[in-house]
């Protein structure tokens, strides 16, 4: 062969240049990802997953379950809310005064229109969106406003975009939630729903467990196919089981018997409970709804 | 690649051959300024390979412009979750306490003491024995409840008790619970009025 070593050369760069940008970039870019903290809290997040769950995750896998699902949440914008939470010495009639004077300013002349729609149908209630979705710098400018007038307001942050719409989640995923998870199960299809944050959705293990049993049950005509082989039919001795399925008549066992789930079931029904993005990340900033959701007791 | 040349077809004759002149070199230093451009644009609008932005954020900047306040309003939530959680059950959601449970925090001097020492302490160790709030004398025991709490989520609780239900006292900062945790380090629960009293204040 003639050219063989220039081949070689050229076939060594094309290659080296794709390992670049596909291997080393992103172990640069991301390689050293570690826990980090809870917006304006000390908490680790994410918090390591029970071996319980860690082997939830290989169940997963093993089913398939990522054809079908993706785990991974979108978000297309960010906007500030503006809250109108207290009146201070005000009274609502003055307020709406004073509020139509702010909408003549040049200085909030980008949000005077939805300003002046949001007020129009208002009958006094507290708290109260003034603006929704605004622009950082708009939302701050009213914020100030509203306390130089003795008001008490919220800037508050929203993630938006089609799934958080869907209630997919409260933000887009980013690369610190995937941080426990060999492999990372992404997915690319979605036949069903989101499960990013599916253990804030459905936090009852029992709820899922039978979901997984029977998703039409609980689902009128889900198009998921029931896991049936990851629960066993066992003689019931005495007291029925605590987490035995409580299934309709036409899919309950024979009497006598009751409907259990296996180790693996209870692993992936662990793992779903355990996929939680619901807390604001510095990359992921979002205000949470207040008071904050008490979390469930996991099982 | 001159060896090539052995193999094409000589030219059939009566057509000679072009002038055979370099491309111009300018051209090509055009095209890498170009590219070079065009990378550095699009760097900037995509966080110059920042892991921490993503879409829709354009860059670190505008990242941090959207990061939520985390003053008063905030911590007063965070606080108003955590009590609820943890000491809401015993002291109640109103903090009135409930009888032959827990005492009231609404109005008890010990919450509202200016120095924030002694009520940092109680949820810390824990209090048992006999203490007095508000002129009443309870004789029960209170678990450490505090102590698996971090830093800013005790201190987010602690403020929020001393400014909700007409309790007007100032917020306790994450720096005096990691001071008072590190002061209790081992200790057993406060007993009683004379040693709460006995702790500065
Ligand atoms: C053939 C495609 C398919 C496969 C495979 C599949 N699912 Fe589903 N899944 C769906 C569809 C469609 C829905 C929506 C209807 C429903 O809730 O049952 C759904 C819903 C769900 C939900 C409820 C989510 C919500 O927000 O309503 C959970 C949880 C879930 N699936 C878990 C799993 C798990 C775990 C596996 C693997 C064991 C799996 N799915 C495999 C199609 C699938
Ligand atoms: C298990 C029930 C229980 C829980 C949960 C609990 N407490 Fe208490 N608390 C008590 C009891 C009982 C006392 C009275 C102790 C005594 O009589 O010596 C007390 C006393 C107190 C006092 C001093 C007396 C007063 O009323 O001012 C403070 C302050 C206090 N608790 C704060 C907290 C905080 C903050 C939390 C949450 C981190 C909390 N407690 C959670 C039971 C509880």
């Amino acid at each position: 062969m003639k050219n063989g070593f220039r081949i070689f050369l050229a076939a060594l760069v094309a290659l080296g240049f794709s390992w670049c940008a596909f291997v080393l970039a992103p172990v640069l870019q991301l390689g050293a990802e570690k826990q980090t903290t809870v917006l304006n809290s000390s908490d680790l997040y994410p918090v390591q997953r029970g071996d319980f769950a860690a082997q939830g995750l290989q169940v997963y896998r093993a089913n398939g379950c990522a054809a079908c699902h993706t785990a991974q949440v979108q978000q297309d914008g960010v906007g500030c809310d503006v809250v109108l939470t207290g009146m201070g010495t005000n009274q609502p009639a003055d307020f709406k005064a004073f509020m139509k004077s702010l909408c003549e300013l040049p200085d909030l002349q980008n949000c005077s229109d939805s300003l002046s729609k949001n007020l129009a149908a208002w009958n006094g209630a507290l708290p109260k969106i003034l603006l929704h979705g605004a622009r950082e710098a708009d939302a701050g400018k009213l914020a100030d406003k509203l306390s130089a007038a003795g008001l008490k307001s919220e800037v508050r942050i929203v993630a938006t975009g089609p799934d958080i719409a869907r209630d997919w989640g409260l933000r887009h995923s980013v690369a610190e939630d995937f941080l426990w998870d060999d492999p990372v199960q992404l997915g690319s299809v979605r036949i069903g729903p989101d499960l990013a944050n599916v253990g804030a959705r459905f936090p009852d293990a029992r709820w899922q467990l039978l979901h997984l049993y029977a998703p039409q049950v609980v689902v009128k005509g889900s198009t998921m196919p029931p896991f049936r082989y990851l629960f066993k039919m066992e003689k019931t001795r005495g007291e029925p089981a605590p987490d035995a399925l409580k299934l309709p008549r036409e899919l309950a066992p024979p009497s006598g018997y009751e409907v259990v789930p296996t180790d693996q079931a209870r692993e992936l029904a662990a793992y779903l409970l355990s996929l939680r993005a619901e807390v604001p990340l510095h990359d992921a900033p979002f205000t949470p709804p207040a008071p904050a959701p008490a979390r469930p007791n996991k099982p | 690649m001159s060896d090539e040349s052995d193999h094409i077809p000589p030219e059939p004759p009566g057509r000679p051959p072009g002038p055979r002149s370099p491309a111009p070199m300018g051209f090509f230093i055009l095209t890498l300024v170009l590219l070079f451009l065009a990378a550095v644009y699009f760097d900037h609008h995509s966080g110059w390979f920042n892991a921490q932005v993503y879409h829709p954020f354009v860059n670190a900047n505008e990242l941090e412009k959207y990061q939520p306040k985390s003053g008063e309003a905030a911590l007063l939530a965070r606080g108003m979750a955590t009590y609820e959680r943890v000491c809401g059950v015993c002291h109640g959601n109103d903090g009135a306490g409930k009888p032959g449970q827990a005492p009231p925090l609404a109005g008890s001097e010990w919450v509202l003491e200016n120095g924030v020492n002694r009520l940092t302490h109680i949820p810390l160790t824990g209090l048992s024995g006999a203490v007095d709030v508000k002129g009443q004398t309870w004789n029960l025991s209170m678990p450490a409840m505090g102590a698996a709490l971090s830093d800013a989520d005790l201190a987010a609780v602690l403020t929020y008790i001393r400014g909700s239900w007409g309790n007007k006292a100032g917020p306790v900062t994450p720096a005096q619970v990691k001071a008072a945790r590190a002061a209790v380090a081992g200790q057993p629960p406060i007993n009683g009025l004379q040693a709460l009293k006995a702790l500065p204040e």
